[in-house]
């Protein structure tokens, strides 16, 4: 009896640990799947051409080069889309969380006429995505001759719907008492604003701060739309051309392309993690 | 007392200014080209002479199209196979990580979510790598590992669409499993406690606790993937591009369609129409985002 019992209980063990370990090795093999491809880019961006398409496939080249690396600055105004981008990026950032946090104060804490109405253009605008209006939004640029400019490029990404909507819910739980505090000492909204909301809210700055750079780092159809000199493209624009001109008969240049548009974003991912998290997964949304 | 009424009645330059450019901009990046859109949907755009009313014209051409009606097909297998593929397996991999904890199940999870953060442009040039013909990672590993000939992915008409569909569930896997695994963490421990009382199996523990739990969450991402998948153009664009929208139209969708229409023909009014066809598409589907997101759920 005892015997049996004891037993029994070796076989659960055996089959606990049996099943933590097909747990964790099916977990590890999808782990592995995920950055694989970006384990590809990097080897491939720094092996010739000729090996990236040879029949006998070896991982690490023998002749390994920064050739590509060498090409893409040579040959592609890869620096000036670096800047581009950055600047583009950065600037939508500024003005989406100035823009949304101002908004979310304006609709958690305030009492106005029209408020509600508002706030329902703001949540409205989630219906109608970039797609939708992409054609009159590019005529209207066309008709001010801001084609192929900055102001082109960021003024679609000023203010963001979900941003205004997460400001909101932050800036609800702030206690009313602060607030009400500072407006007898006769501080105006502006002031309790900049003195008061933007000082607590910001883990939700970093949030949507986040958020928005992704997106327009990451914008492809209107910036391809909307410009077509070469100075003023973006980094996607830049992968764009190079990749669908040359197809794959340049691999390792394109390679080493994504390689410097990835890399940056990953390794800033990998010190604010929680921040990425937390932004995409509450959206879900691409830009 | 006296302070604060004069405080109240005098207008408050805050609400006003803010209010007010909240609005203007709304009107002019949305609202107004919003109703230019549906204006030239109804109009014949040709840029050499004055744009004409003709009505439903635009509308009707485009569903004699062949290409249009191709790509509206595949935005709905866009939709039927990412939805359900990229929830059912984002659930069974958050389910197995909320199985780990400490370190493991951060490192899990950084390591799923890491495709999210990257650029989707950049993410489709390499994955166009992978699949390239005989030589690319695909071909390689089925070569070596079956003995059979690889297909040749994207360049194959039957399966284009596919490849593209997979790497877009890829790409987001790690999205999903941090909303459905935030999820799987609200429900208190005491229901999964009973269960195993009760000697409740893996698969029932899934089907019967797990998925009837989590039903929000699964909603809402399955609104937002439906929205992502009509909004497809990038990944089509830059894997498929040359030519455009794959061999023999076989990965042509909605907004790359609307894009040659508009910006390659200059067919302003054919590409607003597309684009309303997807905007009544999307109402549907936004509502119910909305409606979930709302919600507020705690991460």
């Amino acid at each position: 009896m005892l015997k049996n019992k004891k037993i029994k209980l070796n076989s659960n063990r055996i089959s606990r640990y049996a099943s933590r370990f097909t747990l964790h090795l099916i977990l590890i093999i999808g782990s592995f799947a995920m950055i694989v491809p970006f384990l590809w880019m990097i080897i491939s961006s720094f092996k010739p051409n000729i090996d990236i398409i040879s029949v006998n496939f070896q991982l690490f080249s023998s002749n390994w080069t920064l050739e590509n690396y060498q090409k893409i600055f040579r040959e592609m105004p890869i620096l000036r889309a670096y800047l581009n981008s950055l600047f583009v990026a950065t600037v939508a950032t500024f003005f989406t969380v100035l823009s949304s946090s101002a908004a979310g104060y304006l609709f958690a804490k305030l009492r106005f006429w029209g408020r509600d109405a508002l706030f329902f253009i703001v949540l409205g605008s989630i219906m109608i995505p970039a797609e939708i209006v992409i054609i009159p939004l590019y005529l209207m640029i066309s008709k001010v001759s801001l084609v192929n400019s900055y102001t082109a490029l960021i003024a679609p990404f000023l203010i963001n719907a979900f941003g205004v909507f997460l400001m909101r819910q932050f800036i609800y739980g702030i206690p009313n008492e602060n607030i009400e505090a500072a407006r007898i000492d006769g501080a105006s909204d502006w002031r309790i604003y900049f003195n008061i909301i933007i000082p607590l809210i910001k883990p939700c700055i970093a949030v949507v701060g986040i958020l928005t750079f992704i997106w327009t780092y990451d914008n492809f159809l209107w910036a391809l739309v909307v410009v077509s000199e070469t100075k003023m493209m973006t980094l996607p624009l830049i992968l764009g051309r190079y990749a669908m001109t040359e197809g794959g008969v340049i691999a390792g240049a394109s390679m080493a392309t994504t390689s410097i548009v990835v890399i940056p974003v990953l390794i800033v991912y990998a010190f604010f993690q929680r921040f990425f998290i937390k932004g995409l997964s509450m959206t879900g949304i691409k830009a | 007392m006296d302070l604060v009424t004069r405080k109240r009645s005098k207008i408050n330059s805050y609400i006003l200014i803010v209010s007010f450019l909240i609005f203007a901009y709304y009107l002019i990046i949305t609202i107004g080209p919003l109703f230019y859109n549906i204006y030239m949907s109804l109009s014949k755009t040709d840029l050499m002479s004055e744009w004409t009313f003709v009505g439903l014209r635009n509308y009707l051409s485009i569903f004699k199209d062949q290409i249009f009606l191709k790509s509206l097909l595949h935005n709905f297998i866009y939709i039927l196979v990412m939805v359900p593929v990229g929830i059912g397996s984002s659930l069974l991999i958050a389910f197995l990580i909320y199985n780990t904890n400490g370190f493991a199940k951060k490192t899990y999870l950084f390591m799923f979510f890491a495709p999210v953060v990257t650029s989707l442009i950049a993410v489709s040039v390499i994955w166009r790598l992978l699949y390239y013909p005989n030589v690319g990672l695909f071909a390689r590993v089925i070569q070596g590992l079956f003995h059979i000939e690889a297909p040749l992915f994207l360049q194959d008409p039957n399966i284009a669409l596919l490849c593209i569909i997979l790497m877009d569930i890829w790409k987001d896997t790690g999205l999903r499993v941090v909303v459905l695994h935030a999820g799987m963490e609200e429900i208190p421990e005491s229901v999964f406690d009973s269960a195993r009382i009760d000697g409740a199996s893996f698969f029932s523990t899934f089907f019967r606790i797990i998925i009837p739990l989590l039903r929000h969450q699964i909603i809402f991402l399955a609104a937002i993937y439906s929205i992502n998948a009509l909004r497809v153009f990038g990944q089509v664009y830059m894997m498929t591009g040359n030519p455009a929208g794959g061999p023999a139209h076989s990965t042509q969708v909605l907004v790359v369609r609307m894009y040659q229409e508009a910006f390659l023909y200059t067919k302003f009014g054919r590409g607003a129409a597309i684009s309303m066809i997807v905007f009544i598409m999307l109402f549907g589907l936004v509502y119910l985002e909305i409606k979930s997101f709302s919600k507020g759920w705690e991460y």
